[in-house]
């Protein structure tokens, strides 16, 4: 793309970023939480491909280490769903008797394993939506 | 002539789903007071008693995350498997492979 969508982007990433995150880290609190907010900052790596083209985002991006990030937001997501697992599966025991996100509801460190669950879950989408994005832009061509 | 059939059912299903959707015979839509009670007392327990259970503000989050978090493991399932299915197509053919080099 031109010099102005390049220096546009170079401006919007990082906002379209740190905004995701804010979505995925205040989950349990305000609207969204780990899907639109990994949704979110999938759309600044897909800006970051548009905006650069195929060859910058390929020395950017590392396929077996999107992989792996979006495996272990999954293996996260099951490791705080089975903290409780004495009493139950999906039991909130952070939030009943834990040493840490126990705070006032409505304060960032509350809601018991909820913030680590969106955590996991904005870091599984927005790998995952990346690396099939590449993949798509990767498919070899549009004839024969 | 099968294709007269498959229309005349689509025509038959959307009558039905008319008729269920008709606040006279079925659904009810935007139910309030007693008929909020009667009919939502699921979301009436969630409201009342979200906060003090998960001690998340956000009663959406509480409800996907802790109450029905079976339902969110299978919703990351289906996307790593979506995700797993798209890339592996994407990948290119031995042929197109050969061409290249």
């Amino acid at each position: 793309m031109g010099v102005i969508v390049r220096t546009g982007a170079r401006a919007t990433i990082p906002l379209i970023g740190i905004f995701g995150a804010y979505i995925v880290a205040h989950g349990h609190l305000t609207p969204g939480g780990g899907f639109q907010g990994g949704a979110t900052i999938a759309g600044a790596g897909i800006l970051f491909l548009l905006a650069f083209g195929l060859g910058e985002m390929k020395r950017h991006f590392n396929k077996n280490l999107y992989s792996v990030l979006e495996g272990i937001g999954g293996l996260a997501f099951l490791g705080a769903a089975m903290l409780g697992i004495g009493t139950a599966f999906f039991y909130n025991v952070l939030w009943h008797n834990g040493p840490f996100f126990n705070g006032k509801p409505g304060t960032l460190l509350s809601a018991g394993y909820l913030p680590i669950m969106n955590l996991a879950v904005g870091l599984k989408v927005f790998t995952g939506l990346v690396s099939a994005m590449v993949g798509l832009a990767l498919y070899r061509r549009w004839r024969k | 002539m099968k294709r007269t059939l498959a229309y005349l059912s689509l025509l038959f299903i959307l009558g039905v789903l008319l008729y269920v959707a008709n606040p006279n015979y079925g659904l009810k839509f935007g139910p309030g007071g007693e008929e909020w009670k009667a009919l939502r007392y699921t979301d009436d327990y969630y409201i009342t008693h979200g906060l003090e259970e998960v001690g998340g503000t956000n009663i959406v989050t509480d409800i996907v995350f802790d109450y029905r978090g079976y339902d969110t493991i299978g919703e990351a399932t289906v996307l790593f498997t979506a995700i797993a299915g798209a890339v592996a197509l994407f990948r290119p053919w031995r042929r197109d492979g050969d061409e290249h080099h």
